[in-house]
């Protein structure tokens, strides 16, 4: 051990994790718990994805309003005026320029990724109509 | 080739700032979290493997693409990343230690400087990275408990203490309890520590380094063997200056804590160290740490 800061070399014991160590795997192993157990650790599991869910959710509701984000993400840039305030930190303008390139980064991606599914979508439809209209000239 | 310096510490212990600022140190080269050493070998990145903590998503891989596309393509695009992509596809059956060794020998001279938290969840993960580098230098950075577990509980509300099975049994009813990774995780470091060498390993406070970089950094660089000028040092003070202390593009967008991505810059700052002794803010009982917590915190100079 390096002398930068001396510390005592703590001495290693037993982990704390209720859940067994599977000795094949050498990983936590759920399935080797009591059932009762197992029951009380999956229900707490169930609680915890709902809540993610449920938070997820609320976010998603948020970006749903993308322009009134943005509008609040600029306002400490201006004053009741319109203008920069004269003592804005440096740090907060960089970072509230990194912020709108991500918004600018995201909505491209989300443009590209939407052009990309039209021209699948596209070569989908003609697809049908050409076979469409083959069937119709057999006929 | 320059053997690498890896970062060991749970989640949440300030690994991605130190890991970016030890990166700009004009002798290294800072990675993102690559999570290779999470599996054997490289294809099980895509492919996932069996059990609860298994690494199958594509945001594990992120951080492995950024860098192939940064180190062969001179930049990270939706282009070099689809290269990265054909280069790892060639390189499938490759064990995850021929990769690493393939990206430091391809950045040599410089020292490659990676952490990825997930290493330290098996005790196996952290053999073989030493075995894949047997002169490997290892910081061990630890964090205060409360600190760590109330970060780590922030974000994605607490899934990783599921995912390390950081749970309480309490009568009826089942209880993440985020200090039971914190200990846990500790733990295998410590006991992977102990095939380590002395010489190649180290262990740092990160609020230490946070309160006093200049010396810190100045510390941990000859310790490696770098430099530790007052250039170097000044270099290492500014982590947002790394080619991955932002996100990637949209192909690629993570590898590393979004946290950090969306704000790398260091301020400095003095990180308070609550009491190990008094009830902590994750727990509805009102009660503490527990005392093998107590223990193993006070080993790490926290009172």
């Amino acid at each position: 051990m390096s002398d930068a800061p001396v510390t005592p070399k703590p001495k290693i014991t037993k982990r704390l994790s209720p859940v067994p160590i599977n000795p094949e795997t050498k990983r936590s192993d759920p399935s080797m718990l009591t059932q009762h157990q197992e029951a009380l650790r999956q229900a707490m599991i169930n609680v915890f994805t709902a809540q993610k869910a449920r938070r997820s959710l609320e976010r998603q509701v948020q970006h749903i309003s993308p322009n009134r984000n943005l509008a609040e993400g600029i306002k400490i840039l201006f004053d009741d005026k319109g203008r920069p305030p004269p003592n804005a930190p440096l740090e907060d303008i960089v970072e509230e320029r990194r912020r709108l390139e991500y918004h600018v980064m995201w909505f491209e991606g989300l443009l590209a990724e939407l052009k990309n599914r039209l021209v699948r979508t596209r070569e989908v439809e003609e697809y049908a109509f050409e076979m469409l209209s083959q069937a119709t000239n057999k006929e | 080739m320059a053997a690498p310096l890896f970062l060991l510490a749970p989640p949440r212990s300030y690994t991605s700032l130190v890991n970016a600022m030890l990166g700009q140190h004009p002798e290294a080269f800072g990675l993102p979290e690559l999570c290779l050493f999470n599996v054997e070998y490289l294809v099980e990145l895509w492919r996932g493997s069996e059990g609860p903590i298994s690494e199958n998503g594509a945001v594990a891989r992120h951080g492995l693409m950024r860098a192939l596309a940064e180190i062969y393509g001179g930049e990270q695009t939706t282009a070099t990343v689809n290269m990265a992509r054909a280069w790892a596809g060639a390189r499938e059956h490759w064990t995850s230690a021929q990769v690493f060794q393939e990206i430091v020998a391809k950045i040599h001279p410089l020292v490659a400087v990676e952490k990825s938290p997930s290493y330290t969840m098996t005790v196996d993960r952290l053999r073989w990275m030493l075995e894949a580098f047997p002169n490997a230098r290892f910081l061990h950075l630890v964090r205060h408990p409360v600190g760590q577990c109330k970060s780590l509980m922030a974000i994605n509300e607490g899934a990783f203490a599921i995912k390390v099975e950081a749970i309480e049994f309490r009568e009826d009813v089942c209880v993440l309890e985020p200090q039971i990774a914190w200990y846990d995780l500790n733990l295998n470091i410590l006991e992977f520590l102990e095939s380590v060498p002395a010489e190649q390993q180290i262990r740092m406070r990160g609020e230490d380094i946070m309160g006093n970089p200049q010396k810190y950094l100045a510390d941990i660089a000859r310790w490696a063997g770098l430099r530790s000028d007052p250039d170097a040092i000044d270099e290492m003070m500014h982590p947002e200056r790394s080619p991955f202390a932002c996100f990637g593009p949209i192909n690629a967008l993570f590898g590393n804590d979004p946290n950090f991505l969306a704000g790398p810059t260091f301020r400095p700052n003095k990180p308070k160290t609550p009491s190990l002794y008094d009830p902590v803010p994750w727990r509805d009982d009102g009660k503490g740490l527990y005392p093998e917590v107590i223990e193993l915190a006070q080993s790490f100079g926290y009172e």
